[in-house]
């Protein structure tokens, strides 16, 4: 697409509400006529990395947005969690303690029947197998299906099955999987990514569960990125949107907050990127 | 172990990983170095492996290793739940919910570390020890490397859900590996050269029946890929050598079997086995320099 440069992804990583400052990312690299060679998601960092490769413009994508996070995406998990505690409830690989309609819906409202090959840039998106614990880069087929795989919070929404395989979400294999655009040929890799935040009570089996998932993504994002800085020979630029208020999950009137933020990481990294691409020219 | 660590201009570290029960694959591993007159210069664990690590730190032989393992881990300790920890989950409002939550009863644990280990500290130790847990609130790695082992030991192996986090130095501390599930950075932080790394894969399921066996699953699959980012990351970021010692089972291995000690402790000498010459060559290499 752009013979003239070495190839740009961005990398969108697991971060829920968060992952909107993807849009902020993505306004400043419109406002600067800087294309994108392909994009890569993981977990709510999918729902972004699939409108910006299908080429939604802001406002739609800030709709689809709001419209995502709302109250009832949530409906039934305290009652479901002390049902599945006390054995009421059947829980196997497939369950999820909420119904997925409500977020089945959100999807196919956001992105209806349209499949990856419908793609303006080349999109891939990131799950992990449920079984084996492995990466599983999805890059074919149906967007929902690969995007409900993906955010697939575990124990919250039930596994995702495609092409036999169970997939969960992709945070539990890599939070921020930079390897994937590595791989695909990237040179220049915007890599967008979220420290999951700590809880200072724990005041709920859910507050620890939640919690301890934090932990675990946190130690997870550093390990990789750390490595993947140390492994990959051309440049990884990170976007770390600096958070100083409380971002909470169903506060959609945050969202301009949070994509500000996401515009400002990107501000502040632009120079570097503009240097980069200028000296790789050829 | 008791050797001037001096003799040799290297420093060799042994680090042995979480694994639960079989962590015990690491007395195979010491039968292998001791038979082979190989000393080390500080050894490190996390997790079912801090055990070890300290039982080799204090210079305990490989027959009492194994008598510890089959004292300490017994169905009993599976026996013992907290009654009050699922009225908890079940009415967090009544019963007061926090961060001291776990589902066992860990006083036998910890009357089985005493058994153990009783007031001995650190500072006892013949060959340097280090003891790795995480801060429960901020996820960090911490080392442990002073004070009485059996707190040390009880945080290292204080498994979320099981076992209720441990306070050590005001700190609130749960297994070591929710950071790193086979800590290589404290051997290399600490000076060694020739790092002998045993760690394990944590087991998938294989039916999923309840929501806690789902929670076990998830949670070996961010262990084992942390475990493998973290071990990528070293391996290529060190600069002298890493030697992976990663016993294969093929006998299931659940969390408390214990008859399968001598099986697990003949597969990690096999392990230790494989990787003897590669190991010899790197100490030999050194002297000669």
């Amino acid at each position: 697409m752009n013979a003239q440069r070495p190839s740009l992804a961005l990398v969108i990583g697991s971060g829920s509400v968060k992952c909107a400052a993807a849009l902020g990312v993505w306004k400043v690299l419109q406002n600067e006529n800087i294309k994108l060679d392909m994009v890569v998601g993981c977990s709510g960092g999918s729902l972004y990395a699939a409108a910006i490769a299908l080429g939604y413009d802001i406002s739609t994508s800030e709709t689809m947005t709001l419209s995502f996070w709302t109250g009832d995406l949530m409906a039934g998990y305290a009652s479901n969690l002390r049902a599945a505690m006390s054995g009421e409830m059947e829980f196997t690989e497939r369950s999820g303690l909420v119904d997925d309609a409500p977020l089945m819906k959100a999807l196919h409202q956001a992105f209806g029947e349209r499949r990856f090959d419908q793609t303006l840039i080349p999109l891939h998106l990131v799950a992990t197998d449920f079984r084996s614990g492995e990466k599983v880069v999805l890059s074919q087929g149906k967007l929902v299906d690969a995007i409900r795989a993906s955010v697939a919070i575990p124990i919250v929404w039930s596994p995702w099955e495609i092409d036999g395989r169970l997939l969960t979400d992709g945070a539990a294999a890599d939070p921020l999987p930079v390897d994937v655009a590595i791989k695909e040929g990237a040179y220049i890799i915007l890599s967008l990514g979220f420290d999951l935040p700590h809880r200072a009570r724990l005041r709920s089996f859910n507050a620890v569960q939640t919690h301890l998932n934090s932990i675990y993504i946190n130690n997870l994002l550093r390990a990789t990125y750390a490595f993947y800085n140390l492994a990959h020979h051309a440049e990884i630029i990170p976007l770390w949107p600096n958070f100083d208020r409380n971002v909470s999950t169903f506060d959609t009137q945050q969202f301009p907050y949070i994509i500000e933020q996401g515009q400002r990481a990107a501000e502040e990294q632009l120079p570097y990127l503009r240097r980069l691409l200028e000296t790789a020219e050829v | 172990m008791t050797d001037d660590p001096n003799q040799n201009p290297k420093r060799v570290a042994l680090v042995i990983g979480s694994g639960s029960v079989k962590c015990a694959a690491a007395i195979g591993l010491q039968n292998v170095l001791h038979r082979e007159g190989i000393a080390l210069d500080l050894v490190v664990g996390c997790s079912g492996g801090s055990l070890y690590a300290a039982c080799m730190a204090l210079g305990y032989d490989a027959p009492t290793i194994a008598d510890m393992t089959r004292r300490l881990w017994t169905r009993e300790i599976t026996r013992r739940r907290s009654y009050s920890a699922w009225l908890r989950i079940l009415l967090p409002g009544v019963f007061g919910f926090d961060e001291t939550f776990g589902l066992l009863d860990d006083r036998l644990v910890m009357e089985r570390l005493r058994a153990a280990f009783g007031e001995t500290t650190f500072a006892q130790a013949k060959t340097p020890l280090y003891v790795a847990a995480t801060d429960f609130m901020t996820g960090d790695q911490v080392v442990l490397s002073r004070g009485r082992l059996v707190d040390a030991l009880r945080a290292s192996i204080a498994m979320p859900y099981i076992f209720k986090p441990q306070r050590v130095n005001g700190q609130l501390l749960v297994d070591g590996y929710l950071s790193d599930p086979l800590p290589v950075g404290i051997a290399i932080k600490e000076g060694a050269n020739v790092i002998v790394a045993m760690g394990f894969e944590s087991p998938y399921q294989s039916r999923i029946t309840s929501l806690p066996r789902f929670s076990f699953q998830i949670s070996s699959i961010m262990t084992n890929n942390l475990f493998k980012a973290n071990f990528a990351f070293h391996t290529l970021a060190h600069h002298s050598e890493v030697i992976p010692v990663v016993p294969e089972f093929h006998e299931r291995i659940r969390l408390f079997d214990t008859d399968k000690i001598p099986y697990i402790i003949e597969e990690g000498e096999r392990a230790m086995e494989a990787q003897l010459p590669y190991l010899h060559r790197l100490l030999e290499a050194t002297t000669a320099r």
